[in-house]
């Protein structure tokens, strides 16, 4: 069994072209691609994202205290001079101010510009798209936001978010505002009536694809996993080339003539692809990362995870490998067999999302895509990039597994008896 | 030791093998004589335990080999009539892997390929990938590689074909000298006579799937003993004058080439008076004249009408 890996590995090392082709290659497009689309997306460093939020405001902020104190003093829970205690400190507190300060912090301001309108003004904008969307503090939101952070309660009155159409620009508005409106909405009230004025809202990270809790990922981290995964792919396509070789060669009945058990063939050349498989990626990511610093400052927990999926990802060229060499050998035209391998990885590749994002595909593409184990690891490495989550490993690591056995099976079941090749 | 009863291999109803019976003593040098598609091949394959025959049995010591093929393939080597080598790795590299699947390893492994390649005289270029060498160099790689387990029994399927006549030499030495020195049983497939003839103690020619003739070589040539060949170089042809030649009493066959004449005679026939009469009444010169002791192409061409290599 060891002869036959080595064999295998030699025979891969041999081949100076394969080489070049799986480790160079996947590094040299990364890099270009990389360069090309900075190029294209950001002429300076940072983000171009520039969001146009109109703010519409209808709270009436006149006598802020005295429609809080009688708001205390109608729902009984307090008598009137503890109301008029806790209406003058509110007073000092001004929601809707902060919301503004917010807004124009330095954090947001680098790619949302705040516009006050009037509503009809603001819609009328966001119509004609020249703003990307309104934001609405509604009457009475003060005081509402004041009396729920008191008394602990939701405020029943929240900020309202609109926009037109649904376009990429807006909904990465949406998703950015949405993230925090929430928080927003409650965050203020507690924060003011504990007499700080300063908010501690979970600011969005300037970031174009996510927002949230997590790191966003950068088309560097994108294009250095999608070409690491699908040259990797490759391999399983090399493999099986070199076993059409071999059969050409007639190495494979020298084999048969002996009595090792024809099977260790095919487990050698698992073998083989997953180590060959598992050392690409491992090389093309940490080159790509030392080359053009992909993966900047990341722990070692966040390297693990990558390797847990390289491993198991590898696991699944190995099975698809072995479906080929069996296939291989059965099949009587070798050059056809290795034209319907390159056309199945292809096929692979293009709807894993490794030649280009899988999102501007037609939705039912991108749910098959996520069933080709390339594009599952894909995207499985992207929310690991920006979120760290083990339990977002499990699933995925179940089906890569589960594409393993699959392969397996039907690896071992084609592969063809003594006599049959 | 080893024996086919009647082994039979059919592909898609078309016979390939028929009937063939053959058997190997210990020690014996063998021959399997035939031209192409005559199912040489087929019956190595079988012998071999790469093909499953369609029927007859194959038994090694009397005990059948087809479904119990453990024990054939430990005693056998096989060298393939094609090249069966890894072009990509080195000739130690090769003779390792096939070393490795044959269960050696460590010194025995070693010291067994040291052996082999000493044997086929390639000692000092083993370190070279096998794409580098010669024709020759590769074919004996080839059956270096069968000899790794020191086989028994060595089976060579046309191991000489398209090379130089350096390395044709060298490798029929090396059979005779396995054969001869090591007492490895020698199965010896050919389409040319004369290496057969060199180098076996007895031979089967096979032709269209079927074993033909059998015999040491003497009991072949016996198959002619009644007959005379005479090769005639003449001046020239004419048709009239192969015609009465072939109605000349005693005469069996008569081939033509050229200005060449080979005719075939029942032996003591004495044709000559009558040939030179002849000649002389068509204005044809002989220029040459010369009665032959037959060979096995001639026992060939007896038994199908046709020569071995067209
Ligand atoms: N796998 C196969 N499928 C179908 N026909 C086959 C197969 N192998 C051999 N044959 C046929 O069987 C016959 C015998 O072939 P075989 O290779 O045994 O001949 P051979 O004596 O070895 O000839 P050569 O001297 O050319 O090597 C041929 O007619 C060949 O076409
Ligand atoms: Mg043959």
């Amino acid at each position: 069994m060891g002869s036959f890996i080595k064999k295998d590995l030699l025979l891969f090392l041999r081949d100076r072209k394969e080489i070049i082709i799986t480790l160079a290659l996947p590094i040299l497009i990364i890099a270009v691609l990389n360069f090309a689309f900075a190029g294209l997306l950001d002429n300076d460093e940072e983000t171009t994202l520039d969001l146009q939020l109109a703010l519409v405001n209808q709270d009436d902020d006149e006598n802020i205290a005295e429609q809080l104190e009688d708001k205390l003093v109608a729902e009984g829970s307090v008598d009137e001079a503890e109301a008029a205690m806790i209406a003058e400190r509110a007073s000092y507190s001004d929601p809707v101010q902060a919301l503004f300060d917010f807004l124009e912090s330095e954090d947001l301001q680098e790619w949302i510009t705040v516009h006050e309108l009037d509503e009809v003004t603001a819609a009328e904008k966001v119509e004609q798209g020249e703003i990307d969307g309104m934001l609405v503090i509604p009457n009475g939101f003060t005081v509402e936001s004041l009396y729920a952070g008191f008394t602990g309660k939701a405020p029943n009155v929240s900020l309202a978010y609109k926009m037109e159409e649904e376009t990429t620009n807006n909904g990465t508005l949406y998703d950015i505002i949405h993230g925090f409106i929430d928080n927003l909405n409650y965050q203020f009230a507690i924060q003011q009536i504990g007499g700080s004025n300063e908010t501690e809202i979970v600011q969005p990270q300037g970031g174009v694809e996510q927002l949230g809790e997590g790191e966003t990922f950068t088309l560097a981290q994108y294009f250095t996993l999608a070409m690491g995964i699908l040259f990797a792919l490759f391999l399983a396509i090399t493999v099986a080339a070199k076993t059409g070789e071999e059969i050409r060669q007639k190495v494979f009945n020298r084999i048969l003539v002996t009595n090792s058990h024809p099977m260790l063939f095919l487990i050698g050349k698992m073998v083989s692809t997953f180590i060959l498989a598992s050392l690409q990626m491992t090389v093309v990511f940490i080159l790509a990362h030392f080359i053009l610093d992909v993966f900047p400052g990341r722990s070692v927990d966040f390297w693990l995870g990558v390797g847990v999926i390289i491993s198991l990802f590898s696991l699944g060229v190995a099975g698809l490998s072995a479906v080929f060499t069996s296939i291989s050998l059965r099949m009587k035209d070798i050059d056809a067999a290795n034209g319907v391998f390159s056309a199945v990885v292809m096929v692979l590749g293009v709807l894993g999302g490794n030649f280009v994002p899988i999102y501007v595909f037609p939705d039912w593409m991108q749910k098959l895509g996520e069933w080709t184990p390339n594009g599952l690891s894909l995207s499985v490495l992207m929310e690991w990039i920006q979120y760290e989550e083990t339990s977002s490993l499990m699933m995925p690591s179940l089906m890569l597994i589960g594409f393993f056995i699959l392969c397996l099976v039907i690896g071992l079941a084609m592969y063809p008896r003594r006599g049959e090749a | 030791m080893l024996e086919t009863i009647h082994l039979s291999k059919s592909f898609k109803g078309k016979k390939a093998v028929q009937d063939v019976n053959l058997y190997l003593d210990n020690g014996e040098s063998v021959g399997l004589l035939g031209p192409n598609g005559a199912g040489k091949s087929t019956t190595i394959s079988m012998i071999s335990t790469l093909l499953k025959p369609t029927s007859g049995e194959i038994k090694l010591n009397g005990i059948n080999t087809v479904n119990k093929p453990g024990e054939i393939r430990k005693i056998l080597g096989v060298v393939p009539q094609e090249l069966a080598l890894y072009q990509e790795l080195s000739a130690y590299e090769n003779l390792k892997f096939f070393g490795s699947i044959y269960k050696m390893k460590g010194k025995e492994l070693e010291k067994s390929i040291q052996h082999a390649l000493e044997i086929v005289g390639l000692k000092d270029r083993q370190k070279d990938l096998v794409k580098t060498f010669s024709g020759g160099m590769k074919r004996r790689i080839n059956i270096a590689a069968a000899l790794l387990h020191q086989p028994q029994i060595l089976i060579l399927d046309e191991p000489t074909v398209g090379i130089d006549p350096q390395s044709r030499n060298h490798i029929l030495e090396t059979v005779r000298l396995l054969n001869e020195t090591e007492g490895t049983t020698v199965l010896y497939t050919s389409h040319y006579m004369e290496e057969v003839e060199q180098l076996c103690d007895r031979v089967y020619i096979m032709d269209d799937s079927e074993v033909i003739a059998a015999g040491s070589k003497a009991e072949l040539l016996s198959i002619l003993s009644s007959e005379d060949t005479i090769k005639l170089e003449l001046s020239k042809i004419n048709e009239d004058f192969v015609e009465k030649l072939k109605s000349m009493e005693g005469v069996r066959k008569v081939e033509s080439a050229n200005s060449q004449l080979k005719i075939i005679a029942k032996k003591g026939s004495n044709l000559i008076s009558e040939l030179v009469h002849l000649a002389d009444r068509y204005q044809i010169q002989l220029l040459h004249y010369q009665t032959e002791t037959p060979s096995l192409e001639d026992v060939f061409l007896h038994l199908t009408g046709r020569t071995l290599r067209d």
